[in-house]
């Protein structure tokens, strides 16, 4: 048996934990070490849920398990770029969102975009228009202000728009 | 406001998580000006892009997975907590023990909540009161919950599968403030009930009461009743769209 409300608490939120995890990681075997360690965790830190968000308390648990993890192999650690040091592409205004929405292949595009995206920006991304997570729920799960958030949101929104852009106008031009 | 303005405050503006004030100051700017209200249409053309985006849920090796090691890491510590304790009752022996009880979580009667659930469905036709949000979006729907309810509800909209999302409104049932989630089939409505669940097993449930349907069951910590005067077949759809 698990701590009482462990399994109604926590436990719905598996699915969210996963997919979070899984976009963290970009691998399936990977994201299940991941959400194995920190349900783990969370079990054990449980006495300090306050009855507020069991989702993003359990999602900043996965958050820190994949960098603890990640922490210890050194070769991932390229995946994680420094947000100053990123250069900014503001999206070329050619092409708009909705004349690459239909364009088929773009839509198969978004997924690879987005995992390309460095994890910083991947993550606003996946908990806000994936999860649904609300601004303050995903300031919860990064551990950032609201404003910081805002922010990084913009900034990926435009990287990825810029992706999408460069993937849709390498498409036109292959034969 | 200006347009610099608007461009700061473009993403909390599509993700509708700025304060009324900003909200309105960007709407009015938004009608005189063209070039702002493309960037705002650019900007939810984008979010309808990223959605398409896949949703990994957790597959069945994670849950097994996950609760053996739950239970596994459990059991360690109890054995630990059982070894303090007995320290413990050595070091008072003499001293009196207080057992408290533990407190079985109490089912509320689900035939009572049927009837309210169904009553409210009924009441929400006639006093043609089915909407305080009405939209299509579940990102306009389910962020319209947040400060009116300890809770956010899952909104999902089942517009592909012929089931467009209506809207939503607060409700008070069983007790308590819940979310209700209004759903169209053609002419039929679908009223779902949501609030956290306090069952301590999820039960899936069809019930009839004076020719409505319920349906039932709890997903992720919530408690779900969806109702309607739709074909038992056609809600049973609905319900297994809903619990994917």
């Amino acid at each position: 048996m698990s701590p009482r409300g462990f399994d109604e608490k926590v436990l719905p939120h598996l699915d969210a934990a996963f997919n979070y995890a899984r976009w963290l990681t970009r691998n399936d075997g990977e994201a299940e070490d991941v959400v194995q360690d920190a349900c783990v965790r969370a079990m054990r830190f449980f006495p300090s849920l306050r009855d507020d968000d069991a989702r993003a308390w359990l999602l900043a648990i996965v958050r820190n398990a994949w960098y603890s993890r990640l922490s210890r192999r050194t070769s991932a650690a390229a995946d994680i770029v420094p947000l100053n040091s990123a250069v900014d592409v503001r999206a070329d205004e050619s092409l708009d969102p909705e004349a690459l929405m239909l364009q088929q292949h773009a839509v198969r595009d978004v997924r690879d975009a987005l995992a390309q995206l460095p994890v910083d920006f991947r993550e606003v991304i996946v908990l806000r228009e994936i999860e649904g997570c609300s601004y303050k729920e995903i300031a919860a799960v990064v551990k950032v202000p609201i404003g910081t958030v805002m922010s990084r949101l913009a900034r990926a929104r435009e990287r990825l728009l810029a992706a999408l852009k460069r993937s849709a106008l390498r498409m036109e031009e292959a034969p | 406001m200006t347009c610099e303005d608007v461009d700061r405050h473009l993403d909390p503006y599509v993700d509708r998580e700025c304060d009324q004030e900003a909200a309105m100051a960007i709407r009015e700017h938004l009608s005189g000006c063209a070039a702002c209200r493309q960037r705002v249409a650019d900007r939810q053309a984008l979010g309808r892009l990223v959605r398409t985006a896949p949703y990994y849920p957790a597959p069945d090796s994670v849950r097994a997975r996950v609760s053996t090691a739950v239970r596994r890491s459990l059991s360690t510590r109890r054995m630990l907590t059982w070894a303090a304790a007995a320290t413990l009752l050595l070091a008072v022996s003499g001293g009196l023990l207080i057992v408290r009880s533990t407190g079985s979580v109490r089912l509320s009667s689900a035939d009572a909540i049927v009837d309210e659930v169904v009553a409210d469905h009924v009441r929400s036709l006639m006093a043609d009161h089915l909407f305080d949000i009405r939209s299509a979006d579940q990102h306009t729907v389910k962020p319209w919950f947040l400060g009116k309810l300890d809770f956010s509800p899952p909104v999902t909209d089942l517009a592909s599968i012929g089931f467009p999302l209506a809207g939503g409104r607060l409700e008070y049932l069983a007790g308590r403030p819940v979310a209700a989630l209004v759903y169209q089939r053609q002419k039929h409505t679908i009223n779902v009930f949501v609030w956290p669940a306090v069952e301590t097993t999820s039960s899936n449930a069809l019930r009839t009461v004076h020719g409505f349907h319920v349906e039932h069951w709890t997903r992720d910590g919530m408690s779900l009743w969806a109702v309607s005067d739709l074909n038992v077949a056609e809600l049973n759809e609905f319900a297994r769209a809903l619990q994917r």
